[in-house]
């Protein structure tokens, strides 16, 4: 109970920052054992520094909200804010999307070419509700990653496969015009997550 | 001014009178100041009556509505005021909008551009009003705006239909051989009662038309009208729930060429550097060439589809010359408050003496505030175009226009045509709002025409190029103070606003070598003509040109004087410790109309009743467009933002000719009005204005729409206007409201920039 | 490339990038189906495509799958589909530019949901951007038509 209200009160102070954080430093003793203990923790915090520009960036997280709200942002569209239009998960949970309004209403199989124009992929959707870390901490999103329950019931072999192999999650990086791509590149990140596992998976503390 | 309460209930008895009587009128072939456009245009079998009334021999009878249809449902009461007077259903009738011409001129929509408030019926007043609905005869402008078209056509259009059903009347007695006096009509037919012989309309209607017109004609009483005062079916609806092919975009004309517009995004500039060679080079384009009007300058292009002209504009490389005006908004802002800064200016409204009124005036009795509002973009759903063909010396345009004789006149220029062989083709708007009383889209369309080898071209601007080269609601300021008495009454009110002109820019890229001559009441309208009796009361405007194009933007002036004058009043209310409706009930007691409007939206809101926790109301009012309205907004806080629960709003239209298509009109006018103040702003940077298209200028939608309740009064004796006079009150409503729950004065619009909505 | 439009096959000759929506406007001759934005951000041109509402104005000819859908298919025989008579019925339109996609969006809800609440309305609609106001009007018109539909089944 006491940790999840700190949770609370944490994710409100990362809120505003989340997109632009910098780790804090960690106590070793305080790195999670994961694999192995026989690793320098900063060697995996760095990594994880890169992991976490790509899943905080706003091309991936504005999707992982748990609000129900994807998130737009960037230059033409002024401070970030719930995507117009009403778009909404939808009453099913499903992340499609609602009855008469879809997802797929307007995000194709590939990105419209007109500027403002709706980015597009393969089944363009919302994040389940449990991967959300919109406006999380950098220590938040790092636990979640690591925990089956809340990262789609991966290993984080499979869940470096999926950055790398995955059509939605590869849009972050060609998100297409007037759009700030995710930092890196999808092959890029999923070696990222592989060293970083290498090294004992250590999250920061906020 | 006080005297004015006396007159209301006199007018209206004698109006009355003249009413009950039936009104003997003279009628358009009496003083007929211009040819009937559709007699050169019949076809076989058909007969015109007069500029409005056509029957074929079938019995299909056209009725032409000469205005412009945008949503407004002018076409389905213009129908009614004939089919009303012709004694046929409205089903009957089909509807036109006609050609252009000086025939359908509109006297209404100059009437009030006098400096005289509405109420004011005094003899100067009086001879202002004819002067003005003069003009707009003498100059045949055909034109739909101010709200102005059932007061222009409600004697008009009744006299052609009962002028046409006096000539039919005449031919069927002549061919029955009976009197007229034992013929009565019905559902298109003349009947002979006595011997059960009847005849159709179109049985008679060509040796009707040959009759000599009737110098007077007798109109129906009220109480007998069939039509009119009910909510009609309107006539468009059909084709508007079908996806009928009604709009300009919708033209298609045999072997059509299809083109776009990409003009300079600073207003007036030119370009200084331009390569059009890719452009050229796109598949399916046919030619780029350049476009320089009044309006503005740029390329046009003109290919196989709309989407490779698109494609093409967007691949034309080039430099535009710098502005010569502010360059952004923070610039443009401070040089309206310059001008508010300034001495001078012209006060359209000076009653007491303000001066001496606030001499000496201990702070704690005074009320002072500045306010501001930006620019607007009309952001009408259909983007502009038009369709042009220029073959044989003769030039046809296909326009969705406000304005088809100026539009005709322009376009003439443009081709190199005179203006006889022009022929504007009106089609349905898909939003007018007042950006489509502008001519630059017909023109472009006519510049291109010229390109075109004969062929028609298709001309549609993108949704940026539209969001981009607006006539903008001009952006305003606005410093008010006021001195209040013991009572918590005003005292003294002041109110200086600063805002471009609407007039000079119109004239400037209609007419650039006229200079608009005295001031643009539309600087001051909705501030200084509004029903308060205030001792000392002044209002002044002052015009501050900031170089953006500057146009009619749904109820002009009042659309920002609304917001200033009743936000105000609201911060006098607070000031004075009244409740605000009291406030009114104390200022406007000379002004019955207005005070019904105001104790009807009180009742329906049930005003006295404390708001439930969370919840607050708002109110405002503004006479605008000959109509009194009065509405309350009601918000709430909720956990994604506020959102605006229920409007009410009480209007008194004078006579309501549609009570169905009125509603609508309030409602949408109110929506129109609160989507502006929620959150729209068109902001400049590198002198051109920074949104694009619906991401970053959005508008209300359903989830953010509120319940509504309206109530429709007939009280005052003049008619007044429907389609603009719901957006004024609903800004300051809001704006009120908002004050009420949150204890936040919002000077500056949009609301957005200071509170979210959900 | 083949097409299945309001249930005829027709061969359009364009530029697979091209938009559906000038493929149907300026190459099919279709005009129900608006052009307001060039975004997906109006609502005026939408379709059904395999009975899914789809803005036409964004997904480019080349990628179209499955049967389309416009405003001009859905009256059958003359008849007007419920939606349209509902629409009809409440007077719904002002201007009218913004109904055309409004009926289409509205259909697909209907499509989905029998009996639609305010929510379930704001949902489906909120794409639609309508600058006439006429909102109150067009969720009175689904709640007709869902009734409607279940009359007439």
């Amino acid at each position: 109970m006491r940790r999840a209200i700190l949770l609370t009160i944490a994710a409100t102070l990362f809120a505003a920052a989340a997109l632009a954080q910098e780790v804090a430093p960690v106590a070793p003793e305080t790195v999670p054992q994961a694999e192995t203990t026989l690793v320098d923790p900063t060697v995996g915090l760095a990594e994880w520094q890169t992991i976490h520009d790509v899943f905080a960036h706003p091309r991936c997280a504005n999707c992982h909200v748990d609000d129900d709200h994807p998130r737009w942002s960037g230059a033409h569209y002024g401070e970030t804010r719930f995507h117009a239009f009403n778009v909404q998960r939808g009453a099913d949970g499903s992340g499609f999307g609602n009855p008469g309004m879809r997802c797929m209403t307007c995000h194709f199989e590939s990105n419209s070419n007109v500027l403002h124009g709706p980015p597009g992929a393969p089944s363009w959707h919302l994040a389940p509700v449990e991967m959300a870390w919109f406006g999380k901490s950098s220590a938040e999103i790092c636990a979640q990653i690591k925990d089956p329950e809340r990262n789609g019931g991966r290993t984080l072999s499979e869940v470096a496969e999926h950055v790398r192999d995955d059509a939605l999650v590869a849009w972050g990086w060609a998100p297409g015009p007037g759009r700030n791509p995710a930092p890196g590149s999808a092959e890029e990140t999923f070696a990222a997550i592989e060293r970083w596992s290498a090294a004992g998976a250590p999250c920061p503390i906020d | 001014m006080a005297s004015l309460g006396k007159i209301t209930r006199r007018v209206f008895l004698i109006g009355a009178a003249a009413v009950t009587g039936g009104i003997a009128v003279g009628y358009y072939y009496y003083r007929r100041p211009y040819p009937n456009p559709l007699e050169g245009d019949l076809a076989e079998g058909e007969a015109t009556f007069n500029p409005y009334v056509k029957i074929a021999e079938d019995n299909t009878i056209t009725v032409i509505a000469p205005r412009a249809e945008m949503g407004q449902g002018i076409s389905t009461t213009l129908a009614a005021l004939v089919a009303e007077e012709l004694d046929v259903p409205l089903e009957a009738v089909t509807v036109e909008h006609g050609p252009a011409s000086y025939a359908y001129y509109n006297t209404e929509m100059l009437a009030e551009g006098g400096p005289f408030p509405f109420y004011d019926e005094s003899i100067m007043a009086e001879i202002m009003r004819g002067a003005m609905g003069g003009v707009g005869k003498v100059l045949g402008l055909q034109g739909t705006g101010g709200s102005s078209s059932t007061r222009d056509g409600f004697d008009r259009m009744r006299q052609a239909g009962a002028a046409a059903r006096q000539m039919l009347v005449s031919a069927a007695a002549k061919s029955l051989a009976v009197s007229e006096r034992e013929l009565t009509t019905g559902d298109g037919r003349i009947t002979h009662g006595a011997s059960g012989r009847s005849v159709s309309y179109g049985e008679v209607a060509r040796s009707a038309a040959d009759i000599a017109p009737p110098s007077r004609v007798v109109l129906k009483r009220p109480e007998d009208w069939k039509l009119l005062g009910k909510p009609q079916r309107r006539v468009d609806m059909l084709d508007k729930v079908t996806g009928a092919p009604i709009f300009g975009v919708d033209v298609v004309q045999p072997d059509m060429l299809f083109g776009t517009v990409r003009m300079s995004p600073r207003f007036w500039q030119k370009p200084t550097h331009a390569d059009l060679s890719k452009a050229q080079a796109m598949p399916g384009v046919v030619k780029v060439v350049p476009i320089d009007t009044t309006y503005g300058s740029g390329f046009g292009v003109i290919a196989q589809n709309t989407w490779a002209a698109f494609k093409a504009a967007e691949a034309i490389e080039v430099e535009w010359g710098a502005a010569d005006y502010p360059t952004d908004s923070a610039a443009m802002s401070a040089r309206l408050t310059e001008a508010l800064a300034r001495p001078g200016g012209s006060s359209a409204r000076d009653d007491g003496n303000v001066d001496t009124a606030f001499a000496g005036a201990p702070g704690e009795r005074l009320v002072e505030a500045t306010y501001e509002v930006p620019f607007l973009a009309h952001m009408c759903m259909e983007p502009m175009n038009a369709t042009a063909r220029l073959k044989d010396g003769v030039l046809d345009v296909w326009s969705p226009n406000q304005f088809p004789t100026m539009t005709r006149q322009l376009c003439a220029d443009v081709a190199g045509v005179e203006t006889e062989n022009v022929r504007v083709h009106t089609t349905s708007l898909g939003g007018g709002f007042g950006r489509r009383g502008e001519m630059d889209y017909s023109m472009y369309a006519a510049a291109l025409a010229r390109e075109a080898d004969g062929r028609p071209v298709k001309v549609t601007w993108t949704r940026e190029e539209d969001t981009r080269h607006d006539t903008y609601r001009p952006a305003a300021a606005g410093r008010f103070r006021a001195r209040l008495g013991a009572d918590g009454l005003p005292q003294a009110v002041e109110m200086r606003i600063a805002s471009p002109s609407v007039i000079a820019g119109i004239l400037r890229r209609t007419f650039p070598s006229i200079s608009p001559v005295g001031p643009d009441k539309s600087i001051v309208d909705g501030a200084c003509n509004q029903p308060y009796t205030i001792p000392n009361y002044r209002v002044t405007g002052i015009e501050a040109d900031l170089g953006v194009p500057v146009g009619f933007w749904r109820a002009v002036g009042n659309s920002f004087n609304g917001f200033f004058h009743e936000c105000f009043m609201d911060e006098i209310a607070v000031a004075g410790g009244l409740d605000p409706i009291e406030l009114r009930r104390r200022l406007m007691k000379d002004y019955p109309a207005a005070l019904a409007v105001v104790e009807k939206v009180a009742e329906m809101s049930d005003w006295s009743a404390p708001s439930p926790e969370g919840t607050a109301k708002g109110f405002a009012f503004t006479l605008s467009f000959g109509s009194w309205v009065a509405e309350v907004v009601q918000v709430s806080q909720t956990e994604a933002g506020l959102r605006i629960d229920k409007v009410w709003i009480a209007a008194d239209v004078g006579t309501a000719l549609d009570p169905g298509i009125i509603e609508a009109q309030l409602v949408s006018g109110a929506i129109y009005g609160l989507s502006a103040a929620m959150s729209q702003e068109v902001t400049f940077a590198d002198g051109k204005v920074e949104q694009s298209n619906f991401h970053d200028h959005d508008a209300m939608r359903i989830h953010q729409c509120p319940d509504f309740e309206v109530a429709i009064l007939e009280n005052y004796h003049k008619m007044g206007g429907a389609g603009e006079i719901g957006t004024p009150p609903a800004m300051p409503a809001l704006a009120n409201a908002i004050h009420a729950l949150t204890g936040k004065r919002i000077r500056s619009l949009p609301l957005s920039k200071e509170v979210s909505f959900a | 490339m083949r097409l299945t439009v309001d249930g005829k096959q027709m061969e359009i000759d364009a530029d697979p990038e091209m938009p559906l929506l000038w493929a149907l406007r300026d190459l099919a001759g279709i005009l129900g189906p608006k052009f307001g934005c060039g975004i997906a951000a109006c609502g005026a041109c939408t379709v059904l495509i395999d009975g899914s509402p789809v803005r036409s104005c964004v997904l480019p000819v080349g990628g179209v799958e499955g049967d389309v859908v416009t405003i001009e298919g859905l009256s059958r025989d003359g008849a007007l589909s419920a939606v349209q008579q509902a629409w009809l019925d409440e007077q719904v339109a002002q201007c009218g530019y913004c109904q055309a996609g409004q009926i289409m969006s509205a259909t697909a809800l209907l499509d989905e949901i029998d009996n639609p609440t305010d929510e379930d309305i704001d949902n489906a609609m909120a794409g639609n951007l309508c600058r006439c106001g006429t909102y109150p009007k067009i969720r009175a018109a689904i709640k007709r038509a869902a009734a409607l539909k279940l009359a007439r089944a």
